[in-house]
This record gives structure tokens, sequence and C-alpha cells, in this order.
């Protein structure tokens, strides 16, 4: 009989999970996808709000591609209870689906703040394809559109709210912007930044209250300062979807606990993306990293695993990088670690800064601002992950990049960090292009 | 496969790589829309050529979340221009540091090898870039470990 594998969440890992089981399988198996919404990419939302792509354009697959991959799709169905010992899952509508092994990779979902009138009408979360349909639906040019947050999410879409001709206005309840992101020197130069660019920012701003006021919405803060506005976009953080797991036996600390193979507690359960907590590449301690390349990593490595194949994940590194208005941001590994040396520099008048993070003289984390039609810029992000995924002993290195923190390069290329690097797969082997995969996501 | 097998003791730095490069890949003769870049060693006393390697984990192409970047005729990662939405995810994934971002057609771009014809080996005239049949390395480590190492020596890495 052949395996029957069950994935539920349709999303980044799940997808990836479900491709690398028909890439890596030697015997055809059965597998059944459970996903609350049709599979989509939420990366490309901001670009479906903006209108620059159509809505087709977000699909990762269509319902035909589903049947050719032989995917038993239940679209429009969630996991509603788990039973390991029975290896039976339950779902929302009371049926049961048997499993030989499964993958729980049902994500995260936004969290509003708690105030009253947070889920009143206008008010907006921007986390599915509903809410960005939701938005876009609402934003009109002239218009004045309140973002709540000043985090990763609120900043993917920041730009295409400000191509739609709205007028923008950011509160945060930190007393400064991106406060998971970068540090308070790159906060301040991306502040400059914002405000240059037209944005209005409140940092420090505690909200309390949301009011209809005559066909528009008043946002009340406890230090006064009413804010008018025909939108608001609540981007106040996310959780993990993971309480139907409850009294399942499945061990969940911040997500489910997995081991090197993605596998959890129960041997044939797996999990990946944000519902897993794993290996850390840099402190090699369990970690949720809730980002799209640990849910592509995770969803091949226990995809792999799955097929019947035993790879062992390195670990995930948290990568982020947004561009607002034509200026790049980013942060890799262990960007905020207190007991790491900082190196770096600050460029006031190009707008560029980086702090490179050092634990002896190994590259463990980095954070790097600057325009985005500065090549090295770009370039430089591309180096700086290279050295951290790497683990490179930088050796005399270290101090040409004290001295030269704009000359990563130099540093990158005779350090070898190349040769370190071009060995590394996350499979093992040569990753397949989407069209030559099985599943082309 | 074929690769780019590059030779730095041969670069002169006369560019002429990275201005074939930009009207390749752009059509403009501009050496910052170029995707092979020269970088000077020892105070500009010594050049080398660096681009993308190929990689067998194809970085850029695993994260790509719309499947924007696929493998071409040559071997080659790719960029499908249609399915890249501009989201950047490539240019930090990537650990060589070898994919670009035009601001202008907010797309990720990089070496395609000119899907098997690349313009940068047939305009260099030291063969420091050759095309050939060959596993991709790590052509410029030995180079540069040695060509900095003198600088480092001299001037305490200036």
């Amino acid at each position: 009989m052949p395996t029957r594998h069950l994935i539920i969440g349709g999303g980044t890992a799940g997808m990836n999970a479900m491709r690398t089981i028909r890439e890596e399988e030697r015997e055809p198996s059965e597998i059944t996808l459970v996903s609350a919404e049709r599979p989509y990419s939420r990366m490309v939302l901001p670009y479906y709000l903006d209108r620059s792509v159509a809505e087709s354009h977000v699909f990762t697959a269509t319902a035909i591609q589903l049947a050719q991959w032989k995917v038993k799709a239940l679209v429009g169905r969630r996991a509603a209870g788990l039973d390991p010992k029975a290896s039976v899952c339950t779902l929302d509508d009371g049926t049961t689906v048997e499993y030989d092994d499964c993958l729980i990779a049902t994500g995260s979902s936004p969290v509003r703040a708690p105030v009253p009138g947070a889920d009143g009408r206008a008010v907006h979360s921007f986390w599915t394809l509903d809410d960005a349909r939701a938005v876009i639906d609402e934003i009109t040019p002239g218009c004045q559109v309140v973002m709540v947050g000043a985090g990763f999410i609120s900043f993917t879409i920041l730009n295409s709210i400000l191509s739609l001709g709205a007028k923008l206005t950011i509160v945060e309840v930190a007393p400064r912007i991106l406060p998971r992101m970068v540090d308070a020197t790159g906060a301040e130069l991306v502040e400059g930044w914002l405000k240059a660019h037209g944005v209005t920012l409140r940092t420090g701003a505690r909200l309390t209250r949301i009011e209809d006021a005559k066909g528009r919405k008043r946002l009340k803060f406890a230090a006064g300062g009413d804010l008018v506005a025909d939108v608001v976009i609540m981007a106040t953080g996310i959780k993990t979807n993971l309480d139907w797991l409850k009294g399942s036996g499945v061990v969940v600390d911040k997500a489910v606990v997995v081991d090197e193979r993605l596998r959890s507690n129960v041997p044939n359960v797996y999990a990946a993306g944000d519902s897993a907590q794993g290996k850390d590449l840099i402190s090699g301690q369990g970690a949720v990293h809730a980002i799209e390349p640990t849910a592509q990593e995770h969803g091949r490595i226990a995809g792999a695993n799955m097929a019947g194949k035993s790879i062992a994940y390195r670990g995930s590194l948290i990568i982020n990088i947004v561009e607002v208005c034509h200026l790049d941001v980013a942060s890799f590994g262990a960007w905020d670690d207190g007991k790491a040396e900082g190196l770096g520099g600050l460029k006031k008048d190009r707008n560029a800064y980086r702090t490179l993070m050092f634990t002896g003289d190994r590259l463990t984390g980095a954070i790097i601002i600057g325009r985005s039609n500065d090549v090295w810029t770009t370039n430089d992000v591309g180096m700086l992950k290279g050295l951290v995924q790497a683990g490179t002993p930088l050796g005399r290195f270290k101090e040409h990049l004290r001295k030269n923190p704009f000359d990563v390069k130099t540093a990158f290329i005779a350090s070898k960090t190349t040769r370190a690097l071009l060995p590394e797969t996350v499979l093992g082997r040569p990753s397949m292009a989407p069209g030559d995969s099985p599943v082309a996501v | 496969m074929k690769v780019l097998k590059l030779t730095p003791e041969r670069c002169t730095g006369c560019l002429r790589c990275e201005i074939a490069c930009s009207y390749m890949q752009t059509a403009t003769y501009q050496p910052a829309k170029s995707v092979i870049r020269v970088s000077p060693f020892e105070g500009h006393t010594s050049y080398a050529p660096y681009t993308c390697t190929q990689c067998a984990e194809g970085w850029c192409m695993t994260a790509c979340p719309v499947g924007a970047i696929t493998i071409n005729v040559a071997g080659a990662k790719d960029v499908v221009d249609d399915k890249c939405v501009g989201c950047k995810l490539c240019t930090i994934a990537c650990p060589y540091g070898t994919m670009f971002y035009d601001t202008g057609t907010r797309k990720a771009f990089k070496c395609n090898l000119c899907s098997g014809e690349p313009a940068c080996a047939q305009a260099c005239p030291t063969a420091a870039i050759e095309y050939a049949d060959v596993a991709t390395a790590d052509w410029l480590g030995d180079f540069a470990a040695e060509r900095v190492s003198h600088v480092l020596a001299v001037n305490g890495g200036r």
C-alpha cells in the first residue's frame, strides 16, 4: 500500500514539503492537503496591493496543478484535532483523514491591538489574500491611511500604499520603529528617510480606542492627539495557529518542538515553518523563525524525511529585507546579541549604515541599510549573509572590517568563504528548478 | 556544464567584461548594470572579476516565493522577468552576493551565462574569463588572500 502523507496547511512550508516528497520518493505515495485557503504566496500580496501584478499571480498552485501532482486537496477545510495514537486528523467539518505521517504547517495569524474598535469597519490586518482584497477596495488616491505597528509587515506594504496615492501615518507603541529588525541607530536613519519621503511617524504612541467619525475613523491615544483616517491597518504582531493541537500529546512550546529532521515528539508527526520551533543556525537552540526562507527550508527538509530520506537540517538563519522608498533595510542572525562585539559605521550623508556583530572572529549577525540603487548595498547584503551562514573564521579580516565596514567584498573573497559555501546544499544534492520538479512552487 | 572560469592573475582591470555584460543584460553600456564585477586589489595594482558561481543549491532559486528563478538551457540560474515581483528575497538569500536588483524595472537580475554565449568571456582580451566545461570553484580566494596580505601587512588594513 502506498504511504499516505497528510500535509496540513497549503502555505510555503506545506507546498515545499509536497514538492520535495514528489522529488525524493522512490515509489508514488498518496498526498492529502488540508488547506483553509487556496495556496498562494503572502510574499506577493504587497505587489498585488499596488496593482503591479494581477490577482492570479499570487497563487502557487491551481486546482488542475494539484490534480496533476496527484495531491488530494481539501481546500476550505481546517484541521480541528489530531489523534497521534490512531494517526487520524479530524477536520472542522467533522470528517477524518488517516495518515502514515503528517506535517503540521498551519502558519500564523495576525493579532490586533486589544483596544475597543479594533475589529470595526475599515480596520484591517494585512495577512491574507482576503485582507489584501479588502484593503485594495478601500484605498483611494488622497485618502488617509494609518498603520498601527512599525514592524516588518507594515514596512512591506508601505511602498504600495504610497504608490496608490494615499497619505500615510505610521504609529508605533515602542519608542522607535522596527524594534525587532534593526538597532536604534538604524531606526533613526530609516525614520529620517521616511519623513523626508512624506510618511508621518508617531513613535511611543499607545493606541487606546478606534471610533467611527462621520464615515471616517478616529484613533485615540493615551497621550492624546487624535488621528483621523479613512483606512486603518493593524500590523501589531502574529501568533502561531496551534490551538487545534491542544490535548493531542504533540509537544508545543512557542511552536511544535522539532528535532533536526523536523520531527516532533511523535515520530510520524512533523512540523515546519511558523508551526515549528527548530534549530537556530547561530545559537543551536530551538527558535521560531516566522519568515519565508525558514518555511521553505523546513518544508523541504520535512518533505525529504517524509519521503524516506534521512536529512538533518543545519538550522535556520533569521534574515529580513525590506525596501522603503528606495532604501534597503536588512538584518540577519544575532544582530541584537548583547554579548557580541559590534563593529560598524554610519554614513549619514549617504544614508548608509552597517553593524557587524562578531563572536570572536566569526560574524554572527549584521544590520545593513543603504540606498537600493547602490549596487554595493545589494551585493553586500548577500555576502554578509554568506559570512554568517558559513561561520567563516575571519582572523585578520576582522580588523580590516573594523576599519572598513563598507568593504565587505575583500574580506568575503580573501577569507575563501566561497570555497566553504560551494559544497553546501540543503538536501544534499543540487536543487531542481521549479519547472523540472513535479510540483512547481 | 560549462561555467565561467576565472583566472584573476590574467585580469588587467580593463572592464570590457562589465561593458559587454551590461549591454547583453540590460541593453545599456553601463558598468553599474553589469552582473560581473571587477574589483581592485592591492591598492589598484591588480584586479579580479567576480560573478555568480551557478552553485548547486541555487539559494536564489529555492528562496524565490513565486518560482521566478529557474535553470536555463545553459544550466544557469535565470530570472524570469514576468514572474519576478521584486521582493528581494533572492538578494538576501544568495550567500555570494551575486544577485542584483534594478530599481527601474523593480526586478532582480543575475548572471544567466547569456544562455550559453557569455558576452564577458567573449569580450575579455586576456582570457581571464573563459567559458569552460569545468566544475565551478572558488576562483578568487587564493589570489585575493595573497594580494590582500601585502596591503594588510604594509599599512595594517587601510
